[in-house]
C-alpha cells in the first residue's frame, strides 16, 4: 500500500507518526535546513509561478502589497500571516486576486482570494501550516494586470504533522462571523469569519485505526455584505485548522454579512451576521 | 513496507538517543542556574523568584530553558550547546543568565506549574499572563526569553528545533523575528 509512496510524503508521514507517539508530551520535530533570505526564490517557486502566471513579470517589493509572517511561529501547523496592500480598492485600480504559496508544502497554493472593491482596503489574516522552512508568499494581481509579489522565509519543524484538534467534530463547519474594527458606512470595517472544522490534511495518524485520516479540508468561503459579493476565497490544507480570515468589508447602509462554505466532502454551511 | 519504516524510526530514535550527553541538562559552559522541581502529588512546580531577581541585579536577560530528563529532543538540543559551547558560551553570557529547569515528559501542561513571588500558575495560565501563543500544548524542550520582569522578548517556537546550527542559535541570542 505505501510501496509507490513518493519519499517526501514517506517523510511527511514519518513525522506524522512521530508526533502520534503516544507520549504524553508532543516532541517538536527536526529543523536546521538550509537558511535563505526573504527575498529568495526556490524551485519549487519557479515551476509554480510559472504555471500560475505564464511568465509574466513579477514585480518585487512592498510598495503594493507587503507580507507579515514572522521568521519563527510558536506552531509551524499555526503560523500567523498578514498581507496588507498599500492601495485602496478603488474602480480604476485595486488587487482582483491575490494568491498566497508556501514553496515546501505538500500542496503550495495555500489560497486564492478573488476580489472586489467592496473589501474597501485589501488587508487579509489568516493561519497557515508550514511544513518545514519554506518561502511563504503573496501575490497580488492588480487590475490593470501587473502582478505584485512579497515574500518571507519562515522557519518551522514538523508544522503539517502536529496532531490536530479533535475536541468540537460535533461542531464541524459551524461558520462565525464577527465584526472586529469599529463599523463606519462607505469605510472599510474589518471582520472575522471562522469555520470550525479540522481542516484534515490526510498526513495524520489516526492513533486507534493506525489509519492516515483522509483530506477533508474547507475549499471555499465566499463573503458577501447585503447581497454583494465582497470576496470568493479558494482554500487548501495547508489553511491551518479551524480556518479563519479577518478581512475588510465597506458597508454602504445596514445590511447582513454573510459565508457560503464548502469543504473537500461538498459539505455546505454558511454563516450569517446582522450589521448596523 | 510497515516493519521496514518502523525500523528506520527506531533506527532514528536510536541515533537520538546515543546522540545524547552523559547527564541531562544545559552544558557547564553555560554557567545554568539549575532549577530542580518542587514535587507534589501530580505536580512539578519551577520557582523563577531568585533568577529574576538575579537578572535584574546584573542587568540581563533569562534564556530559560525547559527540558525533560527522558526527551530524546532535549538531549539533541543540549548536545548542539555541548558540541559548540566554545562559539556559543560567550554570547550567551554577554546578555543572558541560562536557567535550566529540570523536568521529566511525565510532567505535562497541566501538572507543570511557575512561581514568581507570591503567585503560582499552571503552564497554559503562565503562557497567557506573558501572551505566549504555546499556550495550547507543552512541547519539550521549551525554551523563553525573559526580561527581568518576566516579560517575553520575543515569540519563541514550540521545541528547539529550529535553532540547533550555531548561524540560527545567534539568531535567537539576537531576537531577530
Amino acid at each position: 500500500m505505501t510501496s509507490d509512496l513518493t519519499p517526501r510524503r514517506r517523510t511527511l508521514q514519518g513525522l506524522a507518526a512521530l508526533a502520534a507517539l503516544p507520549a504524553a508530551t508532543s516532541w517538536a520535530a527536526i529543523g536546521g535546513l538550509p537558511s535563505a533570505e526573504h527575498r529568495d526564490s526556490s524551485p519549487e517557486w519557479e515551476r509554480l509561478s510559472g504555471k500560475l502566471f505564464g511568465g509574466k513579470p513579477l514585480i518585487h517589493g512592498q510598495g503594493v502589497v507587503q507580507l507579515f509572517v514572522p521568521l519563527r511561529a510558536a506552531y509551524g501547523a499555526s503560523v500567523p500571516v498578514k498581507v496588507v496592500s498599500k492601495l485602496p480598492q478603488r474602480p480604476e485600480l485595486h488587487v482582483r486576486k491575490m494568491y498566497v504559496v508556501v514553496d515546501k508544502n505538500p500542496s503550495q497554493l495555500a489560497m486564492v482570494l478573488d476580489l472586489t472593491t467592496e473589501v474597501g482596503q485589501a488587508d487579509f489574516e489568516t493561519r497557515l501550516r508550514v511544513d518545514e522552512y519554506s518561502h511563504v508568499r503573496v501575490v497580488s494581481e492588480l487590475s490593470n494586470g501587473e502582478l505584485h509579489t512579497d515574500s518571507r522565509y519562515v522557519k518551522t519543524s514538523g508544522g503539517c504533522s502536529a496532531p490536530p484538534n479533535r475536541e468540537s467534530l460535533h461542531l464541524i463547519g459551524r461558520t462565525l462571523l464577527k465584526v472586529a474594527g469599529e463599523l463606519r458606512l462607505e469605510q472599510p470595517v474589518q471582520a472575522d469569519v471562522t469555520v470550525l472544522h479540522p481542516n484534515d490534511t490526510g498526513f495524520e495518524l489516526n492513533q486507534v485505526t493506525v489509519m492516515y485520516i483522509p483530506p477533508h479540508f474547507v475549499r471555499s468561503i465566499a463573503v458577501s455584505y447585503a447581497g454583494r459579493k465582497v470576496f470568493d476565497a479558494d482554500l487548501d490544507f495547508s489553511v491551518s485548522e479551524n480556518p479563519t480570515l479577518r478581512f475588510n468589508f465597506v458597508p454602504h447602509s445596514k445590511g447582513e454579512l454573510r459565508a457560503e462554505v464548502t469543504d473537500s466532502k461538498d459539505a455546505r454551511f454558511f454563516g450569517t451576521l446582522a450589521v448596523g | 513496507m510497515r516493519s521496514r519504516r518502523v525500523l528506520l524510526q527506531t533506527a532514528g530514535l536510536a541515533a537520538l538517543l546515543t546522540a545524547m550527553p552523559a547527564r541531562a541538562g544545559v552544558p557547564e559552559p553555560y554557567a545554568p542556574i539549575v532549577l530542580q522541581p518542587t514535587l507534589g502529588p501530580q505536580r512539578w512546580e519551577f520557582d523563577l523568584t531568585a533568577a529574576l531577581r538575579r537578572a535584574r541585579s546584573e542587568k540581563k536577560r533569562l534564556y530559560l530553558y525547559l527540558g525533560a530528563d527522558n526527551c530524546p529532543f532535549c538531549r539533541r538540543y543540549e548536545a548542539f550547546l555541548q558540541r559548540h559551547a566554545a562559539e556559543l558560551a560567550p554570547h550567551f553570557a554577554k546578555d543572558y543568565l541560562v536557567v535550566d529547569l529540570r523536568s521529566t515528559l511525565a510532567a505535562r501542561a497541566e501538572k507543570l506549574f511557575i512561581r514568581i513571588d507570591d503567585q503560582v500558575l499552571g503552564y497554559a495560565d503562565f503562557q497567557r499572563s506573558i501572551g505566549d501563543e504555546r499556550a495550547r500544548q507543552l512541547v519539550y524542550p521549551n525554551v523563553w526569553l525573559l526580561d527581568g520582569q518576566a516579560r517575553p522578548l520575543m515569540q519563541m517556537p514550540s521545541g528547539a528545533g529550529t535553532f540547533e546550527t550555531v548561524a540560527e542559535q545567534l539568531e535567537i541570542l539576537r531576537l531577530e523575528q
